[in-house]
């Protein structure tokens, strides 16, 4: 059996677990019951652990330099999404921010699903350590932004459970606000940082490669809108103290507003980015 | 037989309870003495704050029930005719369920609460420290014991808080997460603040401040909890390092506005801040709860979450109830299956005494065998007589498992005249 096969079968389980994994969360902020998100959690990280294994088989199966199919792309985003949800998650203990992570997961898996397995996404004279660096920290960095937003949505969830003072069976299955402003205020503290680290690779690699040209690029226009907008937000809540509420409802603002942004760019300009 | 007699809140005034109660603490060694009663076999005596019960494993009904009752009775110096009202007593099945629910704190006057477990865990633990227990008592206490922790993890019954104090610590965490370090302001120096600042501190709030029109009575409840007091002047300076906020004074107006917690929320640096309000008249104006991370409660507003959970729990009394059930159908058909234990045991020994008798009556004749075939004599009719017994023995557990084993249990006696 070659690699690619063995990738293949492990994609596929991969696929199946973060399913479950996603009915799971749901079915348990339906049900109302926290031991069923628990076994969703555990169902996730075996998830994770097949993706790293079909990660690290594309890696080696590609020849020369770092070399992502455009399935590997999407599955290399729901890895980093749920090694990002996960990591904090065992730290934090809060499992009914799966509910809301888990669906972004599985939407990830289903897009990759949809790739033709082994079509190479890079042109090859992109191909480098740098791009590398650039696309697995801008994902990252993304990735810490996508779990910032869904603290924020849960934030306003709840407050809008307890100011209308209800301790609702939803309310106690949530996390405390507290908990969730500081999921805010984590990923926000890293996600910057990496990003902008990402977008950097990004930007050299461009200088050497395109030159001229590259900086009006409406993908990287919009890239630049994201990587503001997020470190205002940052400079808001460590400068001017903003926390809570209003966090949470701009961090979602944000996420809507470059989620649209980017469906916008990719289906209607045409971009540097276009193999993506 | 098992029968319980006892009383509690529903069927003894406070009066004649703490009358019994300091009686039966004084007397020394009550187990001992419940145990010297006449019929009394196994005892255990179960004390709680609204209930004084006595269980015990009796040869009779009647006699034994009259003796404990009279006993504890005299011990509060209560006379047998007001006694008789005041108590209540069950026997077997309802002494075996109704132990069961006391447990499981489904008879209980704050239904769910946990405490009761561990009453009865510690009085069980007295009477078996006093040897008072043997294998009835001890085999439904575990029983009790397995039925209330059922119905605590199988039901919500004790999940949500049904006391104003415990669901305004509830609601913290749902604020806080961790109440660890949290500073606590007590505006007025009220009763009920005073126990909601107890539960929150002992939840792991790190201070409390105390700010009274007095100085000098907020100095009296500052002192309590180690803390600090404060006359109002320093309200505002003190609403800015508060994160929880609990007010009853008895001002006519409010006494923390919209605008003081707005002029206040930058210095603040915007955290979050929980305003309990129990006072009557208000004391925090009302519109405070549509400020950006202020979240006001008043005592209407906790009650109505406590009364919302006494129905999650009336609720899930009817599941525990069943549990209970199946709990009891388990403990009353090991009782039954004990019920035929001295019978089985009876049966064999008969039938060993009757081999040993007719082997001996054999040993003239058996000489002439060498001693192998002897040994094989011996297996096989110890073999034929086992097979003989199997069904007997076997119909006998069976019945007694399922339904009454008196009448089949009499028959075996009296088919091999095991009463002689």
């Amino acid at each position: 059996m070659t690699l690619i096969n063995l990738g293949m079968i492990l994609f596929k389980i991969a696929f199946i677990l973060c399913a479950v994994s996603t009915a799971g969360y749901l079915l348990s902020l339906l049900i109302k019951k926290i031991k069923l998100a628990k076994m969703s959690t555990w169902i996730l990280s075996a998830a994770f652990c097949f993706l790293t294994i079909n990660l690290l088989f594309s890696v080696i199966n590609s020849s020369g330099m770092f070399n992502l199919g455009s399935r590997d792309f999407l599955s290399l985003c729901a890895w980093s999404v749920s090694g990002v949800y996960l990591a904090l998650q065992f730290k934090t203990k809060t499992r009914s921010l799966g509910a809301f992570i888990s669906p972004v997961i599985f939407l990830f898996m289903i897009a990759a699903a949809g790739q033709q397995a082994g079509k190479i996404l890079l042109p090859a004279n992109l191909q480098s350590w740098l791009t590398a660096a650039h696309v697995f920290l801008t994902i990252t960095g993304e990735s810490l932004f996508i779990l910032a937003s869904c603290a924020g949505a849960m934030f306003i969830i709840q407050n809008g459970l307890l100011k209308n003072k209800k301790l609702s069976k939803m309310s106690r299955l949530l996390p405390s606000l507290n908990d969730l402003d500081r999921i805010n205020y984590i990923c926000l503290l890293w996600g910057f940082p990496v990003l902008s680290v990402g977008v950097l690779a990004g930007m050299v690699f461009a200088e050497f490669s395109w030159q001229a040209g590259w900086l009006t690029d409406p993908k990287i226009i919009w890239t630049f809108a994201g990587w503001i907008i997020y470190g205002s937000l940052l400079h808001q809540r460590l400068a001017i103290g903003w926390r809570g509420y209003r966090m949470a409802l701009v961090s979602c603002a944000a996420f809507i507003l470059l989620f649209l942004s980017y469906g916008s760019v990719r289906f209607c300009f045409s971009t540097l980015h276009n193999f993506i | 037989m098992i029968v319980l007699v006892g009383l509690n809140h529903k069927t003894a005034s406070i009066a004649v309870r703490e009358k019994i109660f300091a009686g039966c603490q004084q007397e020394k060694d009550i187990l001992a003495r419940l145990r010297s009663l006449n019929g009394v076999g196994e005892v255990l005596y179960l004390s709680t704050c609204n209930r004084i019960e006595i269980i015990a494993s009796v040869e009779e009904h009647g006699k034994a029930v009259i003796a404990l009752r009279d006993f504890v009775a005299a011990s509060g110096g209560v006379t047998p005719n007001e006694a008789a009202c005041c108590f209540y007593e069950y026997r077997n099945e309802e002494a075996v369920r109704h132990i069961f629910r006391v447990a499981s704190s489904l008879d209980s006057m704050v239904m769910g609460e946990t405490q009761v477990l561990g009453q009865v865990k510690d009085a069980y633990r007295q009477a078996l420290a006093q040897y008072a227990t043997g294998v009835v008592l001890n085999r439904l206490m575990h029983c009790s014991f397995r039925a209330a922790k059922r119905v605590r993890t199988e039901t919500a019954i004790a999940v949500n808080p049904v006391s104003v104090s415990y669901a305004a610590v509830e609601l913290a965490k749902k604020i806080f997460g961790s109440l660890d370090g949290k500073k606590i302001l007590l505006i007025g120096a009220g009763e009920m603040a005073e126990l909601t600042g107890m539960h929150l501190i002992s939840n792991g709030a790190e201070s409390i401040i105390v700010a009274n029109r007095t100085l000098a009575q907020a100095g009296l409840l500052a002192e309590k909890f180690h803390g600090e007091a404060v006359s109002l002047d320093s309200l505002d300076a003190k609403l800015i390092e508060a994160d929880i906020v609990i007010s009853s004074t008895g001002a006519p107006d409010f006494i923390v506005t919209a605008d003081i917690l707005k002029s206040i929320h930058h210095r603040r640096k915007n955290r979050l801040l929980f305003l309990i309000d129990i006072a009557m008249p208000r004391d925090i104006e009302p519109s405070a709860s549509s400020l950006e991370n202020v979240y006001l409660y008043n005592i209407d507003d906790l009650q109505d979450i406590v009364d919302e959970n006494m129905n999650v729990r009336r609720k899930e009394a009817v599941r525990a109830e069943m549990i209970v059930e199946e709990e009891v159908t388990r403990y009353i058909n090991w009782q039954k299956e004990l019920e035929s234990v001295p019978t089985i045991i009876s049966l064999r020994s008969k039938t060993e005494e009757i081999i040993k008798a007719e082997m001996e009556k054999a040993v003239g004749w058996m000489q002439n065998f060498n001693k192998e075939d002897q040994e094989r004599i011996d297996n096989l009719v110890n073999s034929i007589v086992n097979k003989v017994l199997h069904s007997p023995v076997a119909v006998l557990k069976e019945e007694s498992a399922e339904f009454s084993s008196r009448d089949i249990v009499d028959a075996v006696r009296r088919l091999f005249r095991l009463d002689g």
